[in-house]
């Protein structure tokens, strides 16, 4: 569980620039296996709040509780997914689902076959051995799903990590995260701007507005799982088109 | 094939123009050598001159391997701390700025006539590119790795040793490059200043005896050693960081 009370982040200007209101007086709270969705245009502090929660940042006022403990900096059972794949291109597939491991100190000799496993889940069997640039995009964000699945974590952040994606990838894994979802139990915040990828991804969509980064409004998102891209999901992405457009005029 | 051939006919046209020009404008051996007195030269001096190549070569190797033993932590110290890199960065620049052959008579006033004031100045020769390329590797490392890393609780040496360090590797690799083909160039100089051995010595030596013929023996010895030295460095690139070479090839 994610527990937000108002959280507020400050950049200090550079050379007498203003200081600039990232996120300010942010109340969320995220339960136990929860998918929350954040949207919000560019600017609105969705990644600077995924970075708060993950410990990459510290908060200017406000606290932020992960299953009741205050964030003092990254945690094992936290995952972060970017954007990019990140994958470090010196090493093979299964030695970067592997980094987390090896980082923690671990004995990566035991967690093989739980990466491999892994893999296999995300339909990447038989690619341990590849490097990455040898894979397409799609399967670098898998194997970069899979690296942060290996921490077995209890709560999963994930920073636009499928929209460099071409749409008909996008759509795939978009089904897959929400299998994996499903079959292992964590908590997922998970920052778009895209309304149709939050709507089929989330139990409820959170709106952020831009400078400073509010709490607009939140969405439920009622629609049975598993879903798929179709009428009773874009019943819920037209809401949210017609919010967005009374918000922003 | 290409890759060798080409080279090659290079080589040998340049050769040929060389010999064309002693004779048909009927230089004066002393002035211009042809390339057969260069060569014939070299065959009367073989032993000799095989001897000196190796004196220089090993003054350069040593020279070079201490640049990389002292020039990669420096780096590491200039991008571990900001603090550092303000007091550091200057300093360097003004000794880098320094003509190395202006330093070279001071070594050979500290350190005598023998093979360590060469290996110092190659030392010094290679120190820059090397410190600049590793300092710059290592901070052109991704926003999102670093991250990533982060996101892990990594500690600072695993940040600098798992990740900057080894992504910085084909940037270090191209201020090695430049390193190695300056190296051969400040072995020479230092033993222009003072030695009793070395391909730098004979040349000043051959100058003084108006033996050209000798003089372009060792330069072209010379040449010899910076494109072997050059190429086998390039040989351990392609060795060490296999995934580099295929993504440069896939990005032409």
């Amino acid at each position: 569980m994610i527990e937000l009370s108002g959280v507020t982040k400050v950049f200090d200007g550079r050379r007498r620039a203003d200081p600039l209101v990232a996120l300010d007086g942010i109340d969320l709270t995220v339960d136990t296996n929860e998918f929350v969705t954040l949207i919000g245009r560019s600017g609105c502090g969705k990644s600077t709040l995924l970075r708060l929660i993950a410990g990459l940042l510290p908060p200017s006022a406000g606290s932020v509780l992960v299953d009741g403990v205050p964030v003092t900096g990254p945690r094992r059972d936290v995952s972060f997914m970017f954007q990019q794949p990140a994958l470090l291109p010196w090493r093979s597939v299964l030695a970067n689902v592997l980094l987390p491991i090896e980082i923690f100190g671990l004995d990566q000799r035991s967690y093989k076959n739980h990466a491999i496993e892994l893999l296999d889940l995300v339909g990447m069997k038989g690619f341990e051995k590849r490097l990455p640039r040898e894979l397409s995009g799609g399967m670098r964000q898998r194997v970069s799903l899979c690296r942060s699945l290996i921490q077995s974590p209890t709560v999963m952040l994930m920073d636009e990590p499928f929209s460099a994606l071409d749409a008909l990838t996008r759509t795939e894994l978009s089904e897959e995260l929400q299998r994996v979802h499903r079959e292992l139990e964590t908590t997922v915040v998970f920052v778009t701007h895209s309304i149709d990828e939050a709507v089929l991804l989330a139990d409820r969509v959170v709106v952020l507005s831009p400078r400073p980064g509010r709490v607009r409004s939140i969405v439920d998102v009622s629609v049975p799982r598993p879903r798929v891209p179709g009428v009773e999901v874009a019943k819920v992405a037209d809401e949210l088109h017609e919010l967005f457009r009374g918000v922003h005029g | 094939m290409n890759r060798i051939l080409l080279p090659l006919l290079g080589i040998m046209a340049v050769i040929a123009l060389w010999w064309l020009a002693t004779i048909v404008f009927a230089i004066p051996k002393f002035l211009l050598p042809s390339p057969q007195d260069v060569f014939e030269t070299y065959q009367g001096q073989q032993a000799f001159l095989w001897e000196q190549t190796w004196v220089t070569v090993t003054e350069t190797v040593q020279g070079f391997a201490l640049s990389i033993v002292v020039g990669v932590p420096v780096a590491l110290l200039i991008v571990w701390s900001t603090i550092l890199e303000r007091m550091i960065y200057p300093l360097l620049l003004a000794v880098n700025a320094v003509p190395k052959i202006a330093i070279a008579p001071i070594l050979v006033v500290w350190l005598g006539f023998g093979q360590l004031p060469k290996v110092i100045l190659v030392l010094l020769v290679c120190f820059f590119p090397v410190v600049i390329s590793t300092a710059s590797g290592m901070k052109s490392t991704p926003t999102e790795l670093v991250e990533l890393l982060r996101s892990l609780a990594c500690s600072r040496r695993q940040e600098f040793f798992k990740l900057r360090l080894r992504w910085a590797l084909p940037q270090i690799f191209v201020g090695l490059k430049v390193a190695i083909s300056l190296a051969v160039i400040g072995a020479v100089i230092a033993e222009f200043v003072g030695a009793s051995a070395g391909l730098g010595y004979v040349i000043v030596q051959s100058g003084a005896a108006a033996d050209t013929s000798l003089a372009f023996a060792a330069m072209v010895l010379l040449g010899v050693i910076s494109v072997v030295l050059f190429y086998g460095l390039v040989a351990v690139e392609r060795f060490t960081l296999p995934w580099t070479e295929e993504t440069t090839q896939a990005d032409n």
